[in-house]
């Protein structure tokens, strides 16, 4: 029976080609796109669950609000791991404290070898995270100051991996080292991806500290099997009353806990699991950069509703086409075959639809891989040899298959022998409603994705184009210049007197990705809390406000001229606005930096610098200080414009000469820039390709419906020809229909659009108004393209010549 | 009215020409009411489809109204449906989704009339007719009698010079086809020139003249009572 079931129906695609490639392509390109974007997803979830004990890693966060500024930060302060190992819930506990890239060679070796990320840890990470030693002994490894460990492609750079433990290594050019292991390298999908080189915490005097003042330890805690993280919950805020209120009054006589919560002020500790940093956590100070669950949320809803549409086409072709098979229903029921009988056939024939599509779907995700990857930034491939994978994919197909199946079956079942049997002329196969109401659902979809495209790539371009406060156009930063040694003044110089070169600048911060670093600040005399504040403090040079083309909008800029200039320090705007002071107010203002501690230095404002944009656009700019100082790791150098490969390698020749032996490093300040908007750039693009796709199958759907209705009406047009309709009135009856569908798609997809995009805006503090341009856009946009597609086939029916039509049978 | 000289319409099969009419010859004047018949296969069909420029000739000349139909471009036809030209078929061909009244209506539109007139025409016809109450009913509702009634009253709802009826009667009783030919009859009388096709003797006697095909040639093309005077 099931035999002579798919002996038929392969039989009926055959029979219709037109209606199986339509059907075949739509579910493919639906599918094909689903399955791309569930590996993607599948990746997404998977992040750091290969860690054996995953499930009971946290991570300590905290969100500070102080003296004006707040934050959300991935990191705590050294002493916490401590105290909070004393817990009955905690099993042990493991700090990282990042140093982002560093120089690394063999003692006598000529050249350093760049890695890019590299951090102090604590000796017990390899039993936090279940790490096995290809080389050396997990119980010794991190033990000793001054011993590293490297992944294996890290050490591979420098000796086998088996001469590895016992070998020198100096770190900057400066400090000595030894290896005393070798770990695998770490999954792409977990959170120390990238990261090469771990240096024993013993060795970083700061981890000793007791200070509370400064945050930078991201802190994992490991609960023991029986614990739950709620119970854990308490304590850990209890740190606050015990150790910080006590730490504070020390230098702010006369603090309570009271006051300080009084004052609008917190310091809230909170956990993380491990498995959820990755999605999850958009703090100050993660590890990796992460992902959002939006984006994963808007991609999965992108891929079901790309699969949703494709099954809606493929029931909406169908059922109109069933026309066709209303005869033979008629005719098997007088044969005697009943409803579940003739529902089995139909079903069979939409699961030879579906894994016909599945094999295609197959070619095209295949083959559309590596755009996906560059589009997605990721490394996916499908997994051929998973059986697991195969299970799934048939599964998913024969659901779709049932699914898309079901109602063209039970439609098509239900026609009556008297109806379809009649002689004279055909009756409509009704079902008219519902495949309207599919036509509409598909293109709302459509120009809903149209709308949030062109929002996507409006708000994309207003990043880009906005003014930042600083001018990251003709910006060459020269990497990693602590390589040159004391040189560095001497490169500075060289690079200046370039002709290509208007200025040059050292510092380590930038507005685009480089380091942060704050510290406390008051002004001098004055205790009240709510005025202190941590701010950026950045160590710059007399040459970084002229580089960088920043604006002093009160006072002065660091100038040679003043000897007393390693005292003075330039506020913005932001942190003149938390002190309560007016730009004119602030000039020769002292303020004391680092007033919690021993470090403590007083210094003088000289200048207020207009607010510029050092965060991404989605956050507010905060308060920021600059001071001189020296130990940058980056130069900036301004150039002139003119040729950008000499300019470039006048530079490096400049290195060469005062750092011989060191890598020379470099990159643009536009393209770091640009680097910060990636994720909305992919989600851009994922957005166009998707958007594309959904069209592409609600076209095929309106081309197929469009197709039947003609062909339907081929009657109809002949006796309305001979009736003195011309062919612009018959193209316009069989194409009105359709477009009135597509208006009320317009009608109920622009205010969706409009409520999604804008709170999808509301993440950015610095966004567009979507302009009103854009919902008549895509609304011109849907029209234009369904106009296309219908008016094809109706033109098509509407010059065919009556006589054909109206033949007497 | 219409001139038809040594007009051919073959179709190829392969490397044959297989004909269908061969040298047809016909004047019709205004106001004639023509019956053509044949045997099956005749090819009567296919000369009314010409003449109704529904179909062109291989061959040929055909002149409406002094004009040489084979120049016509497809709005120039149009225009003729419009304004000259009314069809009734055998097989009705109504159109299922509109109602009585708005299959009747349907002409006047194309031809720019207001609402407001058509509604009087509509009317007129339909009493004419008697199918007043039928008039909201669709066209699978009706008879088949009731069906070219409606055919019919659209056919010539435009005021057509030329009405072609291409076996107007040929799925009807005896009866419903004498009521159809009946006001074929007052329309002849009324001036309007008709080509009908038919198997029935009876019905041809309604005509004025009758012109028989065989072959793809003419036959025989007599008045009525030159042939009533034969029998
Ligand atoms: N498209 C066609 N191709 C080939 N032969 C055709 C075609 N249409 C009609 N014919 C032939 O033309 C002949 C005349 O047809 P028709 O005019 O319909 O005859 P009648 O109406 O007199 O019965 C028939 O033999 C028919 O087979
Ligand atoms: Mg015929």
């Amino acid at each position: 029976m099931f035999n002579n079931n798919l002996k038929v129906g392969w039989r009926n695609l055959k029979r219709q080609p037109f209606l199986t490639f339509l059907n075949t392509f739509g579910l493919a390109i639906g599918m094909a796109g689903g399955l791309l974007i569930s590996l993607f997803i599948y990746d997404e979830f998977s992040f750091d669950q290969m860690f054996p004990d995953a499930d009971r890693i946290h991570r300590i966060n905290v969100d500070i609000k102080f003296g004006g500024q707040d934050g959300e930060y991935a990191v705590v302060a050294s002493p916490l791991a401590e105290i909070v190992l004393d817990y009955s819930q905690v099993e042990m506990t493991t700090r990282f404290r990042t140093q982002g890239s560093m120089l690394i060679k063999k003692p006598d070796a000529a050249l350093n070898v760049k890695e890019l990320q590299t951090t102090f840890v604590d000796s017990s990470f390899f039993e936090m995270f279940g790490l096995e030693l290809l080389e050396g002994d997990t119980k010794t490894a991190l033990r000793n100051p001054n011993s590293l460990i490297l992944t294996k492609t890290a050490a591979e750079k420098h000796f086998k991996i088996n001469e590895a433990v016992g070998q020198n290594m100096t770190l900057n050019n400066s400090e000595a080292y030894i290896v005393t292991g070798v770990i695998d390298d770490l999954p792409e999908n977990s959170f120390l991806r990238n990261h090469s080189v771990f240096m024993a915490m013993s060795g970083y005097e700061d981890s000793r500290s007791t200070e509370w003042g400064s945050n930078n330890y991201n802190t994992f805690i490991k609960l023991t099997p029986t614990a739950d993280i709620e119970s854990f919950q308490e304590p850990l805020q209890a740190i606050f009353s015990k150790y910080l209120v006590p730490y504070a009054q020390r230098f702010m006589p006369g603090l309570t806990e009271e006051a300080f919560k009084a004052s609008g002020n917190y310091v809230n500790y909170s956990t993380m699991p491990l498995t959820d940093i990755h999605l999850h956590s958009s703090r100050i100070a993660d590890i990796s950069p992460n992902s959002n669950i939006q984006n994963v949320y808007i991609l999965s809803f992108i891929a079901f509703f790309l699969i949703l549409l494709a099954s809606v086409n493929f029931m909406n072709l169908s059922t109109a086409h069933s026309l066709k098979r209303a005869k033979e229903v008629g005719i098997r029921k007088t044969l005697g075959s009943n409803k579940f009988s003739l529902i089995k056939q139909f079903l069979t024939e939409a699961g030879l639809i579906s894994f016909l599509s599945l094999l295609l779907a197959l070619v095209v995700a295949f083959l559309a891989m590596p755009f996906f990857n560059e589009l997605s930034g990721k490394e996916l491939s499908i997994p051929f040899f998973n059986p697991i994978f195969w299970l799934l994919l048939v599964s998913v197909a024969a659901v779709l298959g049932l699914f898309s199946g079901s109602y063209p079956a039970f439609f098509m079942s239900k026609f009556a022998p008297v109806k379809t049997l009649k002689g004279g002329g055909q009756s409509s196969v009704g079902g008219g409603g519902i495949r309207n109401m599919l036509v509409v659902f598909q293109f709302a979809i459509s120009v809903f994705l149209i709308v949030s495209t062109l929002v996507v790539f409006q708000q994309l371009n207003y990043i880009q184009s906005k003014d930042l406060g600083f001018t990251k156009e003709q910006i060459l930063i020269v990497d990693d210049v602590y390589g040159a040694g004391n040189q560095v003044q001497t490169f500075k110089q060289k690079v200046q007197q370039l002709a290509l070169v208007k200025s040059a600048s050292l510092s380590s911060f930038l507005p685009t990705p480089s380091s942060r670093s704050d510290d406390g600040y008051k002004i001098q005399g004055v205790n009240e809390q709510d005025n202190n504040l941590q701010m950026q403090s950045w160590r710059v040079d007399h040459d970084y406000v002229s580089t960088l083309n920043f604006e002093i909008i009160e006072g002065r800029d660091f100038d040679q001229k003043y000897g007393t200039d390693t005292s003075s320090i330039i506020l913005n705007e932001s942190a003149i606005a938390v002190m309560e002071k007016s730009a004119k107010e602030a000039l020769g203002m002292k303020v004391v930096r680092n007033f919690q501690n021993e470090e403590e230095e007083v210094l003088t404002v000289i200048g207020v610098v207009k607010n510029f944009h050092y965060e991404s656009l989605k956050d507010d700019i905060g308060a920021l200080s600059l001071s001189l100082g020296d130990g940058a790791a980056k130069m900036s150098v301004k150039l002139n414009g003119g040729n950008l490969s000499n300019t470039i390698s006048s530079i490096e020749k400049a290195w060469n000469e005062v750092a011989p032996g060191q890598p020379f490093n470099y990159y643009f300040m536009d393209d770091s820039f640009n680097e910060t908007y990636q994720a909305e750039e992919r989600l851009g693009r994922i957005f166009i390709i998707f958007t594309f796709l959904s069209i592409l199958i609600a076209c095929l759907g309106l081309f197929g419906l469009a197709a039947f209705n003609a062909e339907k009406r081929t009657k109809e047009i002949g006796i309305r020809k001979v009736l003195g309709a011309s062919v612009t009135q018959i193209t316009y009856g069989l194409s009105v229909d359709f477009l009135k569908l597509v208006g009320i798609a317009i009608f109920i997809a622009l205010p969706l659009g409009w409520y999604a995009m804008n709170s999808w805006l509301e993440d950015f503090s610095y966004r567009i108004e979507i302009p009103w341009w854009t919902y008549v856009l895509a609304a011109f946009l849907a029209v234009m393209i369904s106009i296309i597609t219908v008016s094809f086939q109706s033109i098509k029916a509407a010059i065919v010549n009556p006589i054909d039509s109206l033949k007497t049978e | 009215m219409i001139q038809l000289r040594n007009l051919e319409r073959y179709y190829k099969s392969g490397f044959q020409k297989s004909w269908v009419l061969k040298g047809i010859n016909l004047d019709v004047k205004q106001g004639e009411f023509i019956t053509i018949m044949g045997d099956s296969g005749a090819g009567k069909s296919t000369l009314l489809q010409i003449i109704g420029m529904l179909d062109a000739a291989n061959k040929g000349e055909y002149n409406f109204f002094d004009e040489e139909v084979h120049r016509f471009n497809e709005k120039k036809r149009t225009e003729l449906y419009k304004h000259y030209i009314g069809f009734v078929f055998q097989a009705y061909h109504l159109i299922d989704d509109l109602t009585v009244y708005e299959n009747i209506e349907t002409p006047l539109i194309y031809r720019g009339i207001k609402s407001k007139e058509r509604k009087p025409m509509v009317a007129e016809l339909l009493d004419r007719f008697n199918i007043v109450a039928k008039k909201d009913l669709f066209p699978d509702q009706l008879s088949g009698g009731q069906q070219q009634l409606v055919g019919l009253a659209r056919a010539i709802i435009g005021k057509p010079k030329l009405l072609l009826a291409d076996e107007p009667t040929g799925n009807l009783h005896t009866k419903q086809g004498e009521e159809i030919m009946q006001l074929f009859k007052e329309l002849h009388n009324e001036g309007m020139t008709i080509i009908q096709v038919t198997h029935s003797e009876k019905n041809a006697q309604y005509g004025d003249r009758i012109v028989h095909l065989e072959d793809g040639y003419v036959r025989e093309d007599k008045n009525v009572n030159e042939l009533l005077e034969r029998n």
